[in-house]
């Protein structure tokens, strides 16, 4: 009960209807150039990765394909429910570092350097399995990224208020229930990725608070 | 005063007189005596020795404490190698009659306009006098006779034929340059002087002076003397030497043609007795001697070489009172001596006239033409004065020396002639550049120092100084026309032109006299970007002052809407510049404007754009010092650490 998201359901989901808006410095043509002098880079990044982290939190965009290939993301998620593609067809991410109206365009490994800032703070992961490429380097190489608009641990606590608040403590739910299930309509995490709502429940069974059983696509949870 | 206070330059050092001094010879860590006793304030610093002055440049406080001293005041020059602790030094006796008898009158500077117009033999005689007292051999007006080109010169002031010898500096010919030989101007001393010998023994007898306060004296006219009768009455007129108007007595000059009415006799005949007492070379003529040569004269000053140089400084100085350029001021004299029928006071005028391409006093002279015709007769006789001008000034090295003056004149006048046709701007700019890098310092005409390698340091310096003057000098305006700021290798290349192909600076010189701009305090400065690529700019000139300019037509930028159709929002953003639009904004080089540009990009204000279209450069709105996104990343890290520090129950 310690974390604030009773509102974020509701300005998320209005938003998610209409298109994103990008700050201002999206169309700044220097904005797509990777800045010499540290402080203004550092500036830079910190400018991306907020952008970034705003784009994924408005369109519900958990796997962030770098190339801009719109397929990866959404294969998971889209298919099984209106959760994250509410608008119909989804978001084509290569916006995001290309402003075609300025025909300006940041560079791959530029890209790479704001989701590296973006992991050193915990915000962002490659996604170990669906680069087999990036193994030599440290998972670098990968194309998707996990993007944490909202960290597991920030998605574990929200399950855990939510169960706390529905009563459910003690109920064994199954993890299609918690995600396209009726009851978690309107919450946060629904329509979450389900990869991402095993680790989120992987930090709540660490913790203590939960017990995962069952196997690959019929798991179920118990609260405690 | 001996001494005169001077105007230095910017750079500091001290200001032309005129356009035909040179600079001789420069020598630092050097203090002045005046007498026996040291002059306070005056104890270390530079000396320069130019063609017209001895100038005292000091290092503590060069604007306050720098003094100066004619050479034409200098009546003679002693050389003391030094002994022991004792530096060695060069004394300078001035010629005391001009200040004894200018003391009771208004104190008129040596070189004002009346006396220096008046031509070189009166000034010549005025010096001499007193020293054909002195050594008892009046050759005041002594002349010997060119040989080549039969001018008649003055024999020198400090021309003795009693002790003169193969090794006695004779000053060349003034009209042609050519050195007569000893024995001929020997010749001229002595008879001269047994023309005079008569007149001896009245020497000794008081002159007729200038009426004067306090001075009793009273004797007859002097036959003898040009200088003219004059009654003891103090209240009777002063009659000029020259044309014998009676000008009141407390005039400086005739009313009627201009001729100084200067009493040069007055003090060596009033003083004798008082100065019996000398450390004089002779007994007999210490007798005669008026004045005591310069050892008990409170005025003499004695410049002490502490840090060496004194042999050549001396060497120079030699040569420096041999040439006399002092004497050549305004009046070239060749063309008086080829032209005849002129008396040479008109023939000095012709010439001057004549190099200014004026109208000539001397043409009164001839017979009237008028219209076309007096044109043509006119240039005619312009023309033919060129040629007699070149054809004997290239005769042979000395003469080409003694008539350089001219024929820059005339080169110049040329120059000017054809510059209808070509074009000459660069040309002129160079010409003009040349002419005006006066007192340039080169290596030969600076002396040794002290430490080893210190004569090194001291032509860095000069050559610094020189650097500085250079740039800032408004009739040039280097740094001007660079915008303020320019390359250093450039700087070298304009510098090294501007001396005209000689004396040319090495590299590795130049920039370490650059790098002394900063300790010695000139008005310029050598930066560095970070590059490596040196500029130079005037001091006034800051990051600030760039970053402040560059912003400012930024932002401009947002007012004016771009040449073309732009996708961003200009009005917001402006747009980006590349190094060529500020360099052709500003006047910069390209490679300077580079730099500048990284600059304020270093300095967080710009920030680039890397495009096809090339490196540009923006206002920064990257880094607009809010950093929202970053201090909430944080914030949240921090609640993050909270909540677990919750869990794990420690709150």
């Amino acid at each position: 009960m310690t974390t604030s998201p009773p509102n974020d359901p509701s300005s998320s989901s209005s938003s998610s209807s209409s298109p994103f808006s990008f700050p201002p410095e999206y169309s700044f043509p220097p904005f797509f150039t990777r800045q010499t002098n540290l402080t203004t880079h550092h500036a830079q990044l910190t400018k991306w990765s907020s952008l970034v982290l705003a784009y994924c939190r408005h369109y519900r965009i958990f796997k962030l394909s770098l190339s801009g290939n719109p397929t990866t993301t959404t294969n998971a998620d889209a298919p099984v429910g209106g959760g994250g593609g509410e608008g119909g067809a989804e978001p084509d991410t290569t916006e995001l570092f290309h402003n075609r109206r300025i025909n300006r365009r940041l560079s791959l490994a530029d890209i790479r350097e704001v989701i590296d800032f973006l992991r050193r703070d915990g915000r962002a992961e490659y996604v170990s399995g669906a680069a087999p490429s990036g193994g030599g380097a440290e998972g670098g190489g990968g194309d998707l990224v996990w993007i944490y608009w909202r960290t597991p641990e920030e998605w574990a606590s929200l399950v855990e208020s939510w169960v706390d608040a529905t009563g459910q403590r003690g109920s064994v739910l199954t993890v299609y229930e918690l995600v396209e299930g009726e009851g978690t309509r309107g919450s946060e995490f629904h329509g979450l990725n389900q990869e991402l709502l095993l680790k989120a429940l992987n930090v709540l069974v660490k913790r203590g608070k939960a017990q995962i059983f069952g196997q690959e696509d019929s798991l179920g949870v118990k609260f405690f | 005063m001996f001494l005169k206070q001077i105007d230095l330059t910017g750079a500091l050092r001290p200001t032309f007189v005129s356009d035909d001094e040179d600079l001789l010879f420069v020598q630092d860590n050097v203090g002045l005596y005046e007498g026996k006793y040291k002059l306070p304030n005056h104890q270390n610093g530079q000396i320069y020795l130019t063609s017209h002055r001895i100038c005292y440049v000091d290092k503590a406080e060069p604007r306050k404490h720098s003094v100066a001293l004619d050479l034409k005041d200098v009546e003679r020059f002693e050389f003391y190698g030094g002994f022991l602790k004792s530096s060695a030094k060069v004394t300078l006796i001035p010629k005391p009659t001009k200040r004894a008898s200018l003391q009771p009158r208004s104190p008129v500077p040596a070189g004002s306009p009346s006396r220096s117009s008046t031509s070189s033999p009166a000034q010549h005689q005025d010096g001499s006098l007193r020293v054909s007292q002195a050594e008892n051999t009046p050759i005041s007006s002594a002349t010997w006779v060119c040989t080549i080109c039969s001018f008649s010169n003055p024999v020198p002031s400090n021309f003795d034929p009693t002790t003169a010898n193969v090794h006695t500096p004779l000053p060349p010919c003034l009209a042609c340059g050519i050195k007569p030989s000893l024995t001929h101007v020997l010749k001229a001393a002595i008879s001269s002087a047994t023309s005079r010998q008569p007149n001896g023994p009245v020497l000794q007898t008081p002159l007729p002076v200038r009426p004067r306060p306090g001075a009793e004296l009273s004797a007859g006219p002097e036959p003898a003397r040009d200088s003219s009768p004059r009654s003891s009455d103090p209240d009777a007129s002063f009659q000029c030497p020259r044309c014998t108007f009676l000008n009141h007595p407390s005039l400086l000059s005739c009313e009627i043609c201009g001729a100084p009415l200067i009493s040069r006799d007055l003090p060596a005949e009033l003083l004798p007795q008082t100065r019996t007492h000398t450390e004089s070379p002779g007994p007999v003529l210490h007798a005669l001697s008026p004045v005591a040569p310069g050892a008990e004269n409170p005025e003499c000053v004695k410049i002490s070489f502490r840090g060496g140089g004194e042999k050549i400084f001396y060497e120079r100085l030699k040569g420096a009172m041999t040439q006399r350029k002092w004497l050549l001021q305004g009046a070239p004299p060749i063309p008086k001596a080829s032209r005849p029928g002129e008396s040479p006071v008109n023939g000095a005028a012709a010439g001057t006239a004549m190099s200014a391409s004026t109208t000539n006093p001397a043409s009164q002279t001839r017979p009237k033409i008028g219209g076309i015709a007096g044109l043509e007769h006119h240039s005619q006789a312009m023309r033919k004065n060129n040629e007699l001008v070149i054809g004997s000034a290239f005769e042979d090295l000395e003469a080409l020396m003694a008539s350089a003056k001219e024929v820059v004149a005339l080169a110049d006048s040329f120059a000017r002639q054809v510059k209808g046709a070509s074009n000459a701007s660069e040309n002129a700019l160079l010409a003009d550049s040349v002419s005006q890098l006066g007192l340039v310092a080169t290596k030969d005409i600076v002396g040794s120092s002290s430490g080893a390698g210190g004569s090194d340091s001291l032509y860095l310096s000069e050559l610094s100084r020189t650097l500085a003057e250079f740039l800032t000098d408004d009739r040039r305006g280097v740094l001007r026309k660079a915008g303020g700021i320019m390359s250093l290798v450039d700087l070298w290349a304009v510098f090294n032109r501007a001396r005209g192909g000689v004396e040319l600076v090495s590299p590795a010189d130049f920039k370490k006299a650059a790098a002394l701009w900063e300790k010695l305090g000139l008005p310029v400065r050598l930066r560095t970007f970070k590059s490596g690529v040196k500029v130079v700019q005037s001091r006034d000139r800051t990051d600030e002052t760039t970053i402040k300019a560059l912003l400012a037509w930024l932002r401009d930028l947002h007012e004016f809407p771009p040449d073309r159709e732009v996708p961003w929002d200009w009005r917001r953003f402006g747009r980006g510049v590349t190094a060529r639009d500020v360099a052709e904004r500003f006047g910069w080089s390209i490679g300077v404007a580079e730099e500048e540009l990284e600059m304020a990009e270093e300095k967080g204000v710009l920030c680039r754009e890397e495009g096809i279209e090339g490196l540009k450069f923006w206002e920064n709105f990257i880094d607009t010092g809010e950093g929202n996104g970053f201090k909430d990343l944080s914030r949240e890290h921090a609640e993050k650490v909270v909540k677990r520090l919750t869990d794990a129950g420690f709150l």
